[in-house]
């Protein structure tokens, strides 16, 4: 992204609804900034102007016992989970990006560790508002944890890049935080497979395992003797490999040790989800790697704005994907470009 | 050549019936709206799903596609005449595979037909409907389908990896992948519960689930509803998701035990069933949890299943409790509603006392730990004016969810049952929205036409006024 003259920084719905409006009409082109977490993802954008969503933030309604909370697209991720957590629970969100705004966690459709056992984020957002690119604010889903009430567009925005819409506000299902956690660094893998049913994570992190466990006290000591290993109290998530440009592997989860055997840098690998986070000295590194793994299924992620395509080979259903952007966003002026194949 | 012999020349004349019986059989789902079908196909393969939406869409004739037909909001209905493309012979199970717990599954698979398939290598399909032993994977997936493991699996769109799908103009489609996070848009994630109304799915890669080691699973018994709805609020405050948590008012409980004579307590208001899954230790921890929770709310007994029969038991009790509602009266009419789940007790009472006005018989079976009730009216359809007081009696008790920030519909659907309703939750622009997206998938609207979304749903420009009835959709 390039630095851009205008920066518009709303505070409410109508405002932000306005923003777009006003630009649609004279195809001003924007980009969405929350706390610039996944700028390196997608192909860079050069816009006209940016939505500064940090006005945007702050828990609207928290309901601990309907395991829901509502809260607002320019909220951190770091102080979501910090107020989440003096209610005992948990959104689950990626947890080491504690700047990462819920806009932007769910536009790039971002998940964090914890999704081998909970699933990924798109499967907890219940509810989006959102304006699209022509100024219309829209609501879809429920506050509720279970529903089938209309077209499942709340999915449809994870992982959206801006495309369908600016992200006002989300409806998170959330989990209660378990009364004890432990880290487990294992000898033997596989063990963990036999011995652990369902753990919190699973990371090869350059190769030494850990394993994240949850739940009762007893539960988690009986867990624990039955795995040997050495045991941390809480979740010691590992740092992401900074040094050079930034990789992401998504592989079906078999492939993994192939792929990590290829690497050359430190990794973090995502056992039983098939995630691999990395970075190479140069972006061409990964070319032969990805070709492989694209016959696989997969993709590989490299940080834009270097010599190779951010994303790879695009996804057949472009043009159908081209289409439903264009009724969200007529005149394409959110990020446009950023997605896959360019659109 | 007419429609039905086109029909026939791209299919088999064996699979295309006009027979009034037949025509009669797939109007109708297993809820109470009927359509009427022009034509009825069974496929079996790819090419002929493509031919028959090529047709339809020639024709001009909405295409209706339907599974097992155990859908309750009409879903499967062809309310508007044309083709009902049955896919029960698409039933093959293929690439189980056990290291990244997949499997290729076609729409026709029965869904507990899908866990047998898995059971040997200790895995299973989480969504489990309480028809799952009639209901097929693809009405799963039109319909996002849940059922009591829910709770902590989620429901089929948690599942559902990959789908292969035929598009209005014939096409084949794979949206999504093996791979985690496909890259773009989440189209796999939108057609999930889109009612056969945005493609025909002929084959989903599935997410299969590790067994859990160990499955204990419970029935509390309470003098109160309240009671039992404080219980279930207990038990997640207590930092504990059971796999299951189901409740079951006292018309139920004695609508099962007539029949199944299992030793539910007819005598209390309220049973909870709770299930936990994990590891034995843990499920020790969990099952102490949930039986102290139980008691400080009051519960006169807490019973743990000793064996996997009592186990069974309990279950079937549970899943067969609309059948068991046929000794009350020959009818039932069965609803999906969603509340917040703090707001479980307060809706009941509403509920009851909406019943109670009517003069009619209502009984309360349903997942409660995601505050999804299934209220089910009971009634003679022989009666004049009967169908019409439990209608009103229903929509009333619609009514009274959204009131309380609950939806429509947690697992059942749509269809054509609730989608004049849906202007009660979503506004103009909400619903021109989707009408956008279904407009993309199906600008003729050929797909299970008039589903979903009420008429008039596309605004043009949003600031002008809906369209006609017709129109759109």
């Amino acid at each position: 992204m390039t630095v851009s003259t205008q920066v518009h920084r709303p505070e409410s719905i109508d405002d932000l609804a306005l923003v777009l409006r006003d630009h649609s009409d004279r195809e001003r082109s924007l980009a969405v900034m929350g706390g610039g977490t996944h700028r390196w993802m997608g192909y860079p954008v050069a816009t006209d102007a940016v939505v500064d969503t940090s006005g945007l933030a702050g828990v609207r309604v928290f309901e601990p016992d309907d395991l829901t909370v509502v809260v607002g697209a320019g909220t951190r991720i770091g102080d979501l989970e910090s107020e989440l957590a003096a209610g005992g629970k948990t959104a689950v969100l990626p947890e080491t990006d504690h700047d990462a705004t819920v806009g932007g966690v769910i536009a790039s459709g971002a998940s964090g560790y914890r999704r081998a056992r909970f699933g990924p984020t798109r499967d907890r957002v219940l509810e989006v508002t959102a304006v699209t690119g022509d100024g219309r604010a829209i609501r879809s889903g429920g506050r509720v944890v279970k529903n089938v009430t209309g077209y499942d567009l709340p999915r449809l925005y994870t992982g959206s890049f801006g495309s369908l819409g600016v992200i006002e506000s989300v409806c998170f299902k959330l989990w209660p935080v378990p009364e004890r956690t432990v880290t487990v660094t294992v000898d033997d893998p596989e063990r963990v497979r036999s011995e652990v049913h369902r753990p919190m994570a699973f990371l090869d992190v350059s190769g030494a395992h850990r394993v994240m466990l949850g739940g009762t006290g007893r539960a988690v000591d009986a867990e624990v003797s039955q795995l040997g290993g050495e045991v941390v109290e809480g979740l010691d998530w590992p740092t992401r490999p900074r040094h050079g440009v930034r990789v992401e592997v998504r592989v079906p989860p078999s492939h993994l040790p192939t792929v990590v055997s290829r690497l050359n840098g430190d990794y973090i690998s995502q056992i039983e989800v098939g995630i691999v986070e990395t970075t190479v000295e140069t972006a061409t590194d990964v070319l032969a790697l990805r070709a492989d793994v694209e016959a696989l299924g997969g993709a590989i992620l490299v940080e834009g704005g270097h010599e190779v395509d951010p994303w790879g080979t695009p996804p057949p259903t472009l043009d159908l994907q081209r289409r439903i952007i264009a009724e969200f966003d007529p005149h394409r002026i959110i990020e446009p470009g950023r997605l896959p194949g360019g659109i | 050549m007419t429609l039905f012999d086109e029909l026939v020349a791209v299919t088999d004349p064996e699979r295309v019936t006009d027979r009034p019986f037949d025509l009669h059989l797939h109007s109708a789902d297993a809820g109470l709206r009927t359509g009427e079908a022009t034509v009825v196909v069974f496929a079996e393969t790819t090419e002929e799903v493509c031919d028959v939406v090529r047709l339809a869409a020639r024709h001009g004739v909405p295409l209706v596609a339907r599974g097992a037909g155990t859908g309750l909001a009409a879903g499967a209905v062809p309310t508007e005449g044309g083709i009902v493309l049955t896919l029960t012979r698409m039933n093959t199970i293929s690439d189980i595979d056990p290291v990244n717990r997949t499997a290729w599954v076609g729409p026709g698979v029965i869904n507990l037909d899908l866990s047998r398939a898995t059971a040997p290598f200790d895995l299973h399909f989480a969504p489990d409907p309480s028809s799952q032993q009639a209901c097929t994977i693809g009405g799963n997936i039109a319909n996002n389908s849940g059922g009591p493991h829910c709770l902590s699996e989620g429901s089929t769109v948690n599942h559902i990896l990959a789908i292969e799908m035929v598009m209005a103009d014939g096409e084949v489609v794979i949206l999504g992948g093996a791979a985690p996070d496909p890259i773009g848009l989440d189209l796999r994630g939108v057609v999930v519960g889109s009612e056969g109304t945005l493609g025909i799915v002929i084959r989903a890669l599935v997410k299969l689930t590790p067994d859990p080691p160990e499955v204990r699973t419970m029935l509390c018994a309470f003098p109160t509803v309240e009671g039992a709805a404080a219980a279930v609020s207990g038990i997640i405050a207590a930092g504990v998701v059971p796999a299951a948590l189901e409740m079951m008012d006292q018309g139920m409980l004695v609508a099962v035990e007539n029949w199944l004579h299992a030793g539910f307590p007819t005598e209390s208001a309220a049973a909870l069933i709770a299930e936990v899954h994990c590891a034995p230790e843990a499920a020790d921890a969990e099952v102490d949890v949930i039986r102290e929770v139980a008691e400080q709310e009051g519960a006169t007994e807490v019973r743990v299943a000793r064996d996997e029969a009592e186990r069974a038991l309990i279950w079937k009790g549970r899943k067969s409790a609309f059948g068991a509602i046929a000794q009350t009266a020959p009818n039932y009419y069965l609803h999906d509603t969603v509340v917040p789940r703090t707001r479980l007790v307060e809706t009941i009472s509403e509920m009851y006392r909406i019943a109670d006005d009517a003069d009619l018989t209502m009984m309360n079976v349903f997942h409660a730990g995601d505050g999804n009730l299934h209220p089910l009216i009971a009634f003679d359809a022989t009666e004049p004016g009967m169908a019409d007081k439990v209608h009103a009696a229903a929509d009333e008790m619609v009514a009274a969810c959204v009131a309380r920030g609950g939806v429509l519909s947690g697992e059942h659907g749509i269809g054509a049952e609730k989608r004049d309703l849906m202007g009660t939750v979503f506004t103009e622009l909400d619903l021109d929205a989707q009408a956008r997206l279904k407009h993309v998938f199906d600008p003729d609207r050929v797909l299970n036409p008039r589903k979903i979304l009420p008429a008039g749903s596309r605004c043009f420009d949003y600031g002008g006024s809906p369209l006609p009835e017709g129109t759109w959709i």
